[in-house]
């Protein structure tokens, strides 16, 4: 107990001193948070009311739509919903959509290689940690600051979210063209299991933000939570799996080998020469409204 | 002391019918029925043994964490009544029962005696409960975010075939994760703990209910309010939510597909309801109702609920209330009219001695309190001949107005109040006093939660929690970091 004020008053100091060098990389050892949250608990979260007032700029400054007026901010927030895309841009004040979500980014292994893999897409980093979500804008600024020359790494963002709660708060429909879900909590206990972040519910809405045609892209090394993500996607109207060639070829070829390289927790399996088990799905169209077919 | 009528359901039968109408309403775990003929009659459930009821389900891999088994079986008191609809007419009575999780569904015979024809305790406590459009499948959501579908009627056939698969069987014994797995030092010693169960063999796991009910969507949230509609042929599920949430899902077969998110609400939703022009309004947390286009997701407005309140109580409706007056929404009806273009609706909010009444047609928009002799606990309407559309309301004749834990010196004699339109306005109306009177009396020298219910404090804050559970969903600042 008495270990904790000291570790919390190193730790702000830590971070005062982090503040002074703009391109120096945080420490993780100044952010670890134990391993698990529970997701349905109403943590003190900061989300917004309607995709439309998601405020983008301050993750992606260097995206900023120069032509972004107060005009169209006034708007009435759900009127840019019902616009095509050019509109929705400008009010939310960035000249680009995020495509690409890392739910559950932890310490963002995946996130910084996604910057490089993918350098016009926008990839957004969710985490329900705040201080590993702190840990990894920490390092996209410094980042930022030292490829200020070839303005790399102005692609990605990070923030802190309960997404199996509120997903759609941040996305619209069919917005993105993937999400990564690697190495989730397995929560093994069966009391458990209404908490882990595959659900035949939450395969809903994580269908519901991606395009047909988008892609969900999951890593684990426990082989019990692989089956149930692969029985709960590949049951699911919204998804198929996908297999053999397709998994080594093209943009999910090059998604599945960042995924499986680049994530922390899949270095750490790496290490401890551990199995990983790698499973992709893909968003079919909705089907057609019964009696419209 | 006799307990108020914690919810009021109503029906008008087709014409030739034995009744123009019949009236029911729950009285903690007692129902009353009323026809229009003056029929009465009432229903209670047995006292439950602790043997018969069905215990929650704990191992369907679906299922949401199960609650700690209580270990001394302890004389369960009789569950109360959460909600009431009626179906097909008022042919059937769908009515959920709150501690043990039950649906029931009754038939009222021609001489107003009510048959329990099914009795079903799903998994978790149901929060609210709709039927599709068809009027043939109950729609329940619960506390846990989930909605299933249940047959009206279970038919033997679909009992059967509901049987749960004993799927999970052999995976109890594999450990779901390799010693290699790196993760904390918590699920390490969850994955001995699993080793070790597997060692003694299946553990005995809670049942899965065994009727049919299928899951057909859910949130991660505490799950309001849902409501079904359809548009030409298409058929739509609205689910509400905790979390400020309203969701348009397809309808069955095809509820997997959300279709949109209805987005605003700073606070909690916990009532939805389709107005006579089909639009959705939405209340709960908020000082504001929200008037949707919700095909288009579009919110239409926002209307204010506390302002007409706050100005017509000049603060808190109860005198000495020690905080001010928040809304929390308990009950929006869309009242019936003729003409389909006047949008009427008459909104009930917790611990409010009144209703409120708003028009939003093209014409004009108004906002009226209509004070009432005690706080509103739930309405019906019941259509009278040569009077129109009567709004039969339960009232709280237990608390002080304005107050949903001080107790009144003096009960009220009637725990109902008729309202009806007279002359543009929603005034008092005898009319149906005088058949409702047996009704609305208390039900004295009855046995069952009557007696049972003398007024020591534990049951002062039982009742108080029957009947007033919507402000609690409210979140509180600084929950937890």
């Amino acid at each position: 107990m008495s270990a904790e004020p000291a570790k919390r008053q190193k730790r702000e100091e830590y971070k005062k001193s982090l503040a002074a060098d703009e391109s120096a990389l945080p420490k993780k050892k100044f952010y670890r948070q134990r391993a698990h949250a529970n997701p349905f608990s109403d943590h003190a979260l900061e989300y917004p009311k309607t995709p439309a007032d998601m405020d983008w700029v301050s993750l992606y400054p260097a995206y900023a739509a120069k032509t972004a007026t107060e005009k169209e901010n006034d708007t009435e927030f759900n009127e840019s919903r019902a616009g095509d895309g050019k509109e929705q841009t400008k009010a939310r004040g960035i000249t680009k959509d995020v495509e690409i979500a890392d739910i559950g980014c932890g310490f963002g292994g995946l996130l910084f290689a996604l910057a490089t893999k993918f350098p016009d897409t926008l990839s957004l980093g969710m985490e329900i940690r705040i201080s590993v979500t702190e840990y990894v804008q920490e390092k996209i600024r410094a980042l930022r600051a030292q490829n200020a020359e070839n303005k790399t790494y102005q692609n990605i963002g990070c923030l802190r979210a309960n997404t199996m709660k509120f997903l759609p708060n941040f996305f619209r429909k069919h917005q993105l063209r993937a999400i990564f879900l690697c190495f989730p909590d397995p929560h093994f206990k069966q009391r458990k299991h209404k908490a882990r972040i595959v659900s035949t519910m939450l395969c809903s809405e994580y269908a519901y933000v991606l395009r047909p045609g988008g892609y969900v892209y999951t890593i684990t090394d426990v082989r019990d939570l692989h089956e149930w993500m692969v029985g709960h996607f590949s049951g699911h109207g919204s998804f198929v799996g996908v297999e053999g060639r397709e998994l080594e070829e093209g943009e999910v070829g090059q998604c599945v080998a960042t995924m499986s390289t680049e994530t922390e927790e899949g270095k750490k399996v790496e290490r401890n020469k551990g199995e990983k088990f790698v499973a992709v799905f893909r968003r079919v169209e909705d089907p057609a409204w019964p009696g419209e077919g | 002391m006799t307990v108020p009528y914690q919810c009021l359901a109503s029906c008008t039968r087709p014409a030739g019918d034995d009744f123009e109408w019949l009236l029911f309403g729950a009285t903690g775990s007692q129902l009353v029925v009323q026809s229009s003929t003056g029929a009465t009659s009432t229903w209670a459930p047995e006292t439950p043994t602790p043997d018969v009821k069905e215990p929650a389900r704990k191992d369907d891999d679906e299922g949401p964490p199960g609650k700690r088994v209580k270990l001394t079986p302890v004389a369960e008191p009789r569950p109360n009544f959460l909600h009431l609809r009626t179906a097909k007419d008022g042919k059937y009575l769908v009515a959920v029962t709150a501690e043990d999780k039950c649906i029931r569904v009754f038939q009222a015979d021609a001489q107003c005696h009510l048959e329990q024809l099914s009795q079903r305790c799903m998994p978790k406590r149901p929060s609210s409960v709709a039927l599709t459009p068809d009027g043939t499948t109950i729609l329940v959501a619960d506390k846990f975010g989930d909605v299933y579908s249940l047959p009206l009627l279970p038919s033997p056939v679909s009992e059967v075939a509901a049987t749960p698969e004993p799927k999970e069987e052999q995976k109890k014994f594999a450990p779901s994760a390799s010693v290699l797995t790196v993760h904390s030092g918590r699920n390490r010693k969850a994955l001995e703990e699993q080793l070790k169960q597997a060692e003694k063999g299946p553990k005995q796991g809670k049942e899965a209910p065994k009727f049919k009910h299928d899951l057909i969507l859910g949130h991660v949230s505490m799950l309001t309010d849902v409501a079904c509609t359809t548009v030409g042929s298409r058929s739509y599920i609205l689910t509400a939510d905790r979390d400020e949430h309203i969701r348009l899902s397809r309808g069955i077969p095809q509820a997997h597909v959300i279709e949109g998110f209805c987005q605003g609400h700073e606070e909690f939703v916990s009532r939805l309801c389709f107005t006579n022009a089909g639009h959705l309004v939405s209340g709960g947390g908020d000082p504001d109702l929200y008037l949707w286009d919700w095909l288009n997701y579009r919110l239409l407005e926002k209307i204010s609920l506390q302002q007409p309140i706050l100005e017509r109580y000049k603060g808190h409706p109860y005198q000495n209330a020690p905080t001010e007056f928040k809304v929390a929404v308990s009950g929006l009806w869309s009242v019936p009219t003729a003409e389909e273009e006047d949008d009427e609706i008459l909104v009930a909010c917790e611990g409010l001695p009144a209703l409120v009444n708003y028009r939003f047609g093209s014409s004009s928009k108004s906002a009226k309190v209509i004070p009432l002799t005690g706080n509103v606990l739930d309405l019906a309407f019941i259509d009278v001949p040569e009077v129109g559309p009567t709004a039969v309301i339960s009232i709280d004749h237990v608390h002080e107005p304005g107050s949903t834990s001080v107790v009144r010196t003096e009960p009220l004699a009637s725990r109902l109040q008729y309202l009806s339109r007279q002359s543009g306005e929603w005034r008092e109306d005898k009319t149906l006093s005088k058949a409702l009177e047996g009704f609305s009396r208390a039900v004295q020298g009855d046995a069952g939660i009557d007696a049972e219910c003398s007024s020591s404090k534990g049951d002062d804050k039982a009742l108080r929690d029957m009947l007033y559970g919507v402000e609690n969903l409210r979140k509180r600042p600084g929950a937890e970091e």
